[in-house]
């Protein structure tokens, strides 16, 4: 890839719930802690690519960028996205044509200051026809686990395995939160934790299984190679980028087991990093539910279709919190994922690189991964907006 | 949603689940297209229409939903899913209706692949001041209460000199409650006269035969349409496209009429005069009578009715050709009888006690069926059968015996017990189950009564032709008052179905 960008440096706010700050408070205070990691000041920011899902909903809060030229003084081009990975892509864009050299990408979301109408608010946005007919946010995530158990025809003790590996994706995630100081749940839970949420409303999919409604913002700063060298920074590099589309009606999708967007990013993504998918040990994936990891691990190719549950369900419980498969570790959502870092959705994505960024950079303390005794070479992210409208794949390494 | 036009778009649509195929490659598509994804500009005005609102879907996956959104909080629970029309190339959201689910231990993979109708309803809860909408993303089994019926249009052939009735569809909902010896009908939750109005018009065309395109004019008489201002046959029209299409706008004429119970009865004549005109271009108009009845609670002023009201309704379809009972002879009598009202703005009738028998029920239908008997030189026993108009079980039966008619006669009209008083679907209903039982060349003596006060009476004489389009007809008013998938409620269910969402 020619031109390739730099990230130089990551900044975030805790997720959870922020009551008593305005949208903008939590992004100033992601941006302030990216700017002071590479000593940048903001007069040197060429442009800002920012992104939210739904301010505009949640917050009645249109032409963001206003607030922001206010907040900051700067009155450089600003642009807004609906994911972090849209806004980062368009940076990359940017730097690939040399338009510019150093760009702030930032993400934010305030969802619960709609908490009492988000599901409506959002099922409506990701997916109206099925809104229409009744459809919740959920209901989309069971549908998707019940076309996979049919058309991998799981019964009997393997569907209950399926169900346990499930499980296990919610516990290694509330894991791997414990130990990351950022994230909503900084808790452990059980098999047991999961299984009476499921119990309780007799369903295959409970309340741990499911991301929750998360107030956050994330910000990086992307530069040119030309840029970055003269700054005292440990860079990572974008190796590769890209995204697909499919339909907004996911009944009306030819695949309903799958996210065949996932699959298109994946595939083009690797093809401009020049990498395979197993030079790639590391990722961050967008589990908004535990099923989508599970079904995340096959559309990047990590597993066949049909075999991520039986993967998931031998290599758990793994001390080192990595999925081995056909011999191989994997390390996925080493900051708890959607599920227990929190799902601001305008902002996950840039948690996402976040998490990268520390884990390539050495810097990720207690959830440092290791493979074969040094850090890891390249992390990929996957997110997506939508149930699987857009995807969305970053690759990003080490010189 | 309080957006007009987008609530307009999506109804257009959904009501109908309008869909289309590209003639090219084959390619179907929920929704309308121009052109079509996999031919692109090529396909362009090659897009033939599927809607989906006849056929039969198959239930692909489902889930439960005790969670709702929160516009769909009053259905408390229900089974949602993906549905598949024309062997998976369509697959819609679907939810599934006419389902009380208060067992715990719900089989849901017993319910993936089986066989659903789509059903017209109320889509979710709006505010008072909204919009009502609609969708026909509603589904309900195909081998239940509501078995599916293939609606095939066939050619009519048989001139008749007088108009008549050339088609019916009665409908009423699937759950029942039970008390002092009468069963009535309690809509579901998301039905109300509305839907009740296009089902019966949707059951009417498939009985008829007749294509939709056809009816030039459709009446609707009801007392409980949901807004003051705004036509339920309007709805009717565009869910089933009666009239020729022209872009979205439907070349029918469409009005609703209001009399207390007799809205719709009073149309017929107006019906048979429209397509008997030598200058119309109307050969067939529909009539249509359906109710929520409206009652106010037990011990409420006005909760007397509470004990009678039930939830339904018919739709007549008039021509002069194959006629099936043609309408020989007319009477109506009006006076300003003050019995039964509802002020604006007031949710639930009022009514004048007693004096709703004497001089007010009793007056006007002897004064209707007698002098039509008298109009046609005919007496009682020259009638296979009277169908009177019947708000309670013992009314119709006094007048009935009082005119002379023995029990054989008038109790197979009397369809109150089954399905409650449906208000303006009440004589109907009644007219209904006779055309189910009549044979050629009976006569049938209908008197109906509007509160207000007045009464319609017709002489019909049936013909040969009702044996052959009976072959297509499952859903007749015997089939839903015996169906063994009817569900009985308790008193704070009805009350809670019959709000509505």
């Amino acid at each position: 890839m020619q031109n390739r960008p730099v990230i130089v440096a990551v900044g975030r706010t805790k997720f959870g719930e922020h009551y008593g700050k305005e949208p903008e408070k939590l992004i100033e205070e992601a941006w302030l802690a990216a700017s002071n990691e590479c000593n940048l000041e903001r007069k040197n920011l060429e442009t800002c690519y920012m992104s939210d899902y739904f301010l505009l909903i949640t917050n009645k809060l249109g032409l963001e960028e206003g607030f922001l030229s206010e907040l900051t003084e700067l009155h450089v081009p600003m642009e807004v996205t609906r994911s972090f990975s849209a806004a980062l892509k368009t940076a990359c864009h940017a730097i690939q044509a040399g338009v510019y050299s150093t760009v702030l990408v930032g993400g934010i979301e305030k969802m619960t200051d709609r908490l009492d109408k988000i599901r409506d608010d959002l099922m409506l946005l990701e997916d109206p026809w099925s809104y229409y007919a009744g459809g919740t946010p959920e209901a989309n995530h069971e549908l998707l686990l019940r076309a996979y158990i049919k058309k991998h025809c799981i019964n009997g003790e393997n569907l209950e395995k399926l169900y346990n590996a499930l499980a296990q994706v919610a516990i290694k995630n509330h894991a791997n939160g414990a130990k990351n100081p950022y994230a909503q749940y900084q808790r452990k839970i059980s098999l047991e934790n999961v299984l009476s949420s499921r119990k309780a409303v007799n369903k295959a999919l409970g309340l741990f299984d499911y991301a929750p409604i998360t107030d956050g913002a994330t910000a990086l700063i992307l530069t040119s190679e030309e840029v970055a060298k003269k700054m005292d920074v440990t860079p990572v590099y974008i190796y590769g980028y890209d995204s697909a589309t499919d339909y907004l009606d996911y009944s009306a999708r030819d695949e309903l087991s799958h996210f065949v967007a996932a699959q298109i990013a994946m595939k083009k993504a690797l093809k401009t990093s020049k990498l395979n998918a197993w030079d790639i040990n590391l990722w961050e994936v967008n589990d908004q539910s535990t099923m989508m990891e599970l079904v995340s691990l096959e559309d990047l190719g990590y597993c066949a279709s049909g075999t991520a549950w039986k993967s998931i369900a031998e290599s758990s419980p793994n001390s080192k919190g990595c999925y081995e498969i056909n011999g191989k570790e994997l390390y996925v959502n080493m900051d708890g994922g959607l599920k227990a870092d929190g799902n601001p959705l305008g902002a996950a994505g840039g948690a996402q690189i976040y998490e990268i960024f520390r884990q390539l950079t050495g810097k990720a303390d207690q959830r440092q991964v290791t493979i074969d005794g040094t850090t890891p070479k390249y992390g990929g992210s996957l997110e997506f907006e939508g149930f699987g409208t857009k995807a969305y794949v970053n690759i990003l390494g080490r010189e | 949603m309080s957006s007009e036009p987008i609530e307009r778009r999506v109804s257009y649509l959904g009501d109908r689940l309008r869909a289309s195929r590209c003639k090219i490659c084959g390619k179907e598509y929920f929704e309308v297209r121009d052109y079509c994804g996999n031919c692109g500009r090529k396909s362009y005005n090659k897009m033939d229409n599927a809607d989906l609102f006849y056929e039969k879907g198959k239930l692909e996956l489902c889930t439960l939903i005790d969670e709702p959104t929160n516009k769909f909080r009053k259905l408390e629970r229900f089974v949602y899913g993906i549905v598949s029309f024309h062997n998976g190339k369509i697959r819609v959201p679907a939810r599934v209706t006419d389902q009380l689910l208060n067992k715990s231990d719900f089989d849901l993979s017993s319910l993936e692949g089986r066989e659903v109708t789509p059903r017209f309803r109320r889509r979710y809860s709006v505010g008072k001041s909204e919009v009502v909408p609609t969708i026909s993303l509603a589904f309900t089994l195909a081998d239940e209460y509501y078995p599916h019926q293939e609606y095939k249009v066939i050619q009519p052939t048989k001139d008749s000199e007088l108009p008549g009735i050339v088609g019916y569809g009665v409908y009423s909902s699937r759950f029942r409650i039970k008390d002092e010896g009468i069963e009535r009908a309690v809509p579901f939750i998301d039905e109300d006269s509305i839907t009740a109005a296009v089902e019966a018009g949707k059951l009417a065309l498939i009985h008829s035969g007749l294509d939709n395109s056809w009816v030039g004019k459709v009446y609707t008489g009801s007392e409980s349409n949901p807004y003051a201002v705004k036509p339920i046959a309007s709805k009717v029209a565009q869910v089933l496209q009666l009239g020729e299409q022209d872009g979205d706008v439907q070349g029918v004429d469409a009005v609703d009429t209001e009399f207390a119970c007799k809205a719709a009865s009073s149309m017929f004549k107006d019906a048979c005069a429209l397509v008997s005109y030598p200058r119309s271009d109307i050969n067939y108009a529909m009539v249509i009578g359906a109710d929520n009845s409206q009652a106010a609670p037990r011990g409420c002023p006005g909760g007397e009715l509470d004990a009678f009201v039930g939830y339904g309704g018919a739709a007549f379809i008039f021509g002069k050709k194959d006629v099936i009972a043609e309408v020989e002879s007319w009477y109506s009598c009006t006076s300003d009888t003050p019995d039964f009202w509802r002020r604006d703005g007031e949710p639930y009738p009022m009514h004048g006690g007693r004096f709703t028998g004497d001089p007010a029920y009793n007056k006007h239908v002897r004064k209707a069926a007698s002098k039509m008997m008298e109009k046609c030189n005919m007496k009682a026993s020259d009638f296979a059968y009277f169908v009177p108009h019947q708000p309670n079980p013992s009314f119709p039966v006094r007048i009935a015996k009082e005119l002379g008619f023995k029990e054989e006669q008038f109790m197979p009209a009397i369809q109150m017990t089954k399905f409650g008083n449906t208000y303006s679907g009440a004589s109907l209903v009644g007219l209904a189950a006779i055309l189910d039982i009549a044979k050629p060349d009976d006569h049938i003596l209908i008197a109906s009564y509007g509160s207000g006060a007045g009464s319609d009476a017709y002489v019909l004489r049936v013909t040969s032709q009702i044996l052959d389009k009976r072959k297509h007809q499952k859903i007749n008013v015997k089939f839903l008052a015996e169906n063994p998938f009817i569900e009985f409620v308790d008193y704070a269910t009805y009350r809670r179905l019959k709000q509505g969402m």
